[in-house]
């Protein structure tokens, strides 16, 4: 259940124009679009936004993942469109979906095109402390196995005849207990492994150390982001002529 | 009842969500009061073949009947009063401010009343040797303490089938005697015992049938006694030729005349006090 949503957020090595540009072109695009997201409150334009991201989307062969991570936030989609149509309009509600689509495909194209060693360097190339990089880089790296160990703990207390659902919400609350509880203290005890682990072959020992990898902006980086900011003062373009702009770019949903 | 034996696999498949088929087409009969090891390497399927026996996975084919009744139609709550599994790891599963909670959550799971739940906590307690740490938190027992207090709270349950996944891995030799002490006394109460494990020695001494997984198939189902000394299945299995089975071999080839069903530790004992008794006497001399 919840394993298939997070693997939508899983890189896979592939050879494509899109893995193979630096993390920090990436970075710039997925910020970049979640401004163009914001920009609009109209169906049309935001319309126009989404479908930009398919090229991009098709080019980096992802579109299979991407399609799975955004059905596994169906709900939040379905829990939007009611609220939203309840107090306000349907045509705000598609609105707000196609804006939350936009920026969770940027970031979910962001993270599944940079490969998590990638990201590291490009954080510290941003002068941030390699072992915080380090760090924020093996977070990443631990959420697929935290879901399996989720998974696994699951399996466990339901073995012993504990039950998922349960009515009414204390009760709701304290049946957790079962699961979290297994949950942080393996997180925390394979915490101290790592350290353990990364201290023993030395990390840490000195200030500045060395790389094998190495990240470098090129030509087809700087094409990229031509692209982008292309398209991104064209949104801007539209959003403030959005008035004297022909009417379909206006259209809502008859209501 | 119909003549269905307590477990039947017909004819099951799964493949996981990512594609994996974990299962291809396995038949498989298990009855009442019977220990059995299921051996092979690793990705072969066996900690999926358990998972489906109570529920926590269900077949993408075929079906799993237990007790005669048919396993897609009970949830895993019913199942795991029948079939209890013990996972590798106790840390998957401890989470009570204390040993004894720990017990009494599994046993309040029953939907035992308190009177029940008391006596069958206090027993349990006792047979596991946990009274003297009861009130002790399950953080802070050891590994092989933890994965006992693991194993009593999937007994206190009482549950018809025990499934063992990797009971001996990590124990210390005084924590297996007590496991193995503990398979006895369940069969004596005409429990049915599977164990996953890699340890050839302990299936060799311990388990009447073996049942060799490799690839989502079953390979080989029998006595122990034939499969585990059977090179090439041995060796399909990723696993080391049991050492007694190796002594024996090497006693053949030095020309001793051995019996066949020399295999078991006990049956080691007799011959090799037999054999130093008569012959062997005067040529270990030379």
């Amino acid at each position: 259940m919840s394993l298939e949503f997070l693997n939508a957020f899983k890189f896979i090595k592939k050879k494509t124009f899109l893995h193979s540009l630096d993390p920090r072109s990436k970075l710039l695009f997925s910020l970049i679009y979640t401004i163009n997201a914001l920009l609009f409150t109209e169906i049309v334009p935001l319309l126009i936004i989404l479908l930009s991201l398919l090229p991009l989307l098709i080019s980096g062969k992802i579109l299979k993942m991407w399609a799975k991570s955004i059905k596994g936030l169906s709900f939040l989609f379905l829990f939007i469109i009611i609220l939203n149509t309840l107090f306000l309009s349907l045509d705000f509600a598609i609105a707000m979906i196609l804006r939350i689509c936009i920026m969770i495909s940027a970031f979910s194209l962001f993270f599944l095109t940079v490969d998590p060693n990638e990201l590291t360097l490009s954080m510290i190339s941003m002068k941030i402390p390699y072992e915080f990089a380090f760090s924020f880089s093996l977070a990443f790296r631990f959420v697929p196995t935290i879901a399996i160990e989720a998974q696994n703990i699951i399996d466990a207390q339901q073995s012993r005849g504990y039950e998922m659902q349960k009515k009414g919400l204390i009760n709701k609350i304290k049946n957790l207990f079962p699961l979290l509880v297994p949950l942080i203290i393996c997180s925390i005890r394979r915490a101290y492994n790592v350290a353990e682990a990364l201290e023993s072959r030395a990390f840490g020992s000195y200030k500045e150390r060395t790389y094998y990898f190495t990240i470098k902006f090129n030509l087809k980086d700087w094409l990229f982001i031509a692209y982008i900011l292309v398209l991104f003062l064209l949104f801007i373009f539209i959003r403030i002529n959005i008035i004297s702009l022909p009417n379909w770019l206006n259209w809502r949903v008859p209501l | 009842m119909n003549d269905l034996p307590l477990i039947c696999i017909q004819n099951v498949s799964f493949t996981y969500a990512n594609g994996t088929r974990a299962l291809k087409h396995v038949n498989l009969r298990i009855n009442k009061g019977e220990l059995i090891a299921i051996m092979g390497p690793n990705g072969a399927g066996k900690t999926t073949l358990i998972r489906l026996l109570n529920g926590l996975l269900r077949p993408t084919e075929g079906n799993v009947f237990i007790e005669g009744k048919n396993a897609r139609n009970k949830t895993i709550a019913e199942l795991s009063k029948k079939v209890g599994i013990i996972f590798q790891n106790p840390s998957h599963q401890l989470f009570s401010a204390t040993v004894e909670q720990e017990i009494i959550f599994s046993l309040k799971n029953l939907g035992l009343n308190k009177e029940e739940i008391r006596t069958k906590k206090d027993e349990i307690l006792h047979e596991f040797g946990f009274e003297k740490y009861k009130e002790r938190s399950p953080l802070t027992l050891s590994g092989g303490e933890a994965k006992k207090l693991a194993l009593a709270s999937i007994v206190c349950r009482d549950p018809e089938i025990i499934v063992f996944d990797e009971p001996t891995l990590g124990q210390d030799a005084k924590e297996i005697e007590f496991f193995i002490k503990l398979i006895k006394e369940e069969r004596k109460k005409e429990k049915t015992i599977i164990i996953v494990t890699h340890d050839i020695e302990f299936a060799l001494e311990h388990a009447p049938r073996v049942i060799l997984m490799a690839n989502g198939t079953i390979m080989a189902d029998g006595p122990a006694t034939g499969i585990l000394v059977n090179e090439y299945l041995v060796k399909l299995s990723s696993l080391i030729l049991p050492q007694l089975y190796q002594y024996k071999k090497g006693l053949i080839e030095m020309g001793f005349k051995v019996p066949e069903n020399l295999l078991r530790l006990s049956e080691f004992k007799e011959f090799l006090s037999k054999l130093f008794n008569s012959k062997l006497k005067d040529k270990v001399v030379t």
